[in-house]
């Protein structure tokens, strides 16, 4: 093992700010993750991390400069690396064939070849499969069973788990295409598309509503039904409710992932009847408080 | 070796509130068949390389996505040179 101040390139005396640039310049270009194709990287990068671990903890750096630890204990333990996965035969979840798709998409020999190195293989995993699925927001939030017909008939089943958001891509393991010899099947992965509803509305784990209400309901205030997408509740609106004014009904929201409930928020708009009514006219016309009020002075001043 | 989300956390020594993070931004992708999520050991890896990124080499959310994408499509490229080769191979027999 070497000196870790060595390995770093820095003198023994440089600050730890020093240290921390220097390790990240070098691990940045190190790291056997961004050099998949370099066999070398994975030793450098462990000798400099190890290294780091040393000289960026000032405790162990303070008990090696007092030579109570030796550079020996900065070796890392074993590591596996993302690449060690990702090249792996299987195929996985974060493959991605979009950096040469327009290669094999080509009709020449190079196109051929590639395809023909696909085929080859013997033990190859069948390839994922995508899928969109369109879904009710209600469905989204209290969560549903559907059942997805794909192009050659067959159909899949798909449990939307409660609170899934639009756009969210649900894995299916082992119902993409099928694998030739020992290569397992494919995934599904299916793209959840949330509808958007009339009603509801949703912003982070929060629901939002506007609910219509009656003159009669605002004034003199009173019990409503009020739908959430998990069914009607009813709620107490205060007399002299006004438009604009919400409501929360704590809970009624979309589940959280970690546990707990988003809230549902009401928007109260007063409606009045809709054909013009001769009472509430003549109500209105008589009514000098009323029209004494302006609800824009507030605005203005 | 598969695992459940709490052997997930530890053994990518994660809190939970990150993998939330993570999970929402897709830079790791579960299976969710079952009733709960399954974690491999490549998301293990994969875990640790994004925790490099942001903790050692103080790349923010967006540059995370970035790398992970370019790194993904690098080794999609390095399959399909994988596999020109073995074509090659294919036609001098």
């Amino acid at each position: 093992m070497r000196n870790p101040y060595e390995v770093l390139g820095v003198a023994p005396t440089v600050s730890a700010a020093d240290i921390q640039k220097a390790y990240r310049k070098l691990a940045k270009k190190l790291h056997p993750d961004l050099n998949p194709g370099d066999k070398a990287a994975e030793e450098k990068f462990k000798e400099v991390a190890g290294a780091y671990d040393l000289l960026g903890d000032a405790e162990k750096r303070k008990r090696f400069d007092n030579g109570e630890i030796d550079a020996a204990g900065a070796e890392r333990p074993q590591q596996h690396f993302y690449r060690d996965f990702a090249a792996s035969d299987d195929g996985h979840p974060y493959a991605d064939s979009s950096g040469y798709a327009d290669f094999t998409d080509a009709d020449d020999a190079f196109a051929e070849l590639l395809r023909r190195g696909e085929r080859a293989r013997a033990n190859r995993r069948g390839r994922d499969l995508h899928y969109q699925l369109p879904i009710d927001f209600v469905d989204s939030i209290k969560g549903a069973s559907k059942r997805l017909t794909l192009p050659d008939g067959g159909t899949l089943d798909v449990t939307i788990p409660p609170g899934l958001v639009d756009g969210q891509i649900l894995r299916l393991r082992g119902k993409g295409a099928p694998g030739a010899g020992k290569g397992g099947p494919g995934d599904a992965l299916i793209e959840v598309e949330v509808l958007p509803d009339k009603r509801f509305t949703r912003d982070g784990d929060d629901i939002s509503l506007e609910l219509p209400i009656s003159l009669s309901e605002a004034v003199l205030g009173g019990r409503i039904r009020v739908p959430t997408p998990t069914g009607d509740v009813t709620m107490a609106v205060p007399k002299g409710s006004n438009t604009g004014t919400i409501m929360r009904l704590k809970g009624k929201g979309a589940p959280r992932r970690g546990g707990g409930q988003g809230d549902q928020f009401v928007k109260l708009k007063i409606v009045l009847p809709k054909s013009p009514d001769t009472e509430l006219e003549a109500f209105v016309s008589n009514w000098d408080k009323g029209k004494a009020f302006n609800p824009r002075e507030d605005s203005t001043s | 070796m598969i695992m459940n989300k709490q052997e997930f956390l530890t053994r990518a020594g994660l809190q939970v509130r990150t993998l939330e993070f993570w999970l929402e931004q897709q830079w790791l992708i579960p299976d969710e068949t079952a009733a709960e999520m399954n974690f491999s050991d490549m998301d293990v890896a994969r875990a640790h390389l994004i925790r490099d990124l942001k903790s050692d080499f103080g790349v923010n959310d967006e540059g995370v996505d970035v790398i992970l994408h370019l790194v993904d499509q690098l080794h999609g490229l390095r399959r399909a040179l994988d596999q020109l080769q073995e074509g090659l191979r294919g036609t001098s027999r």
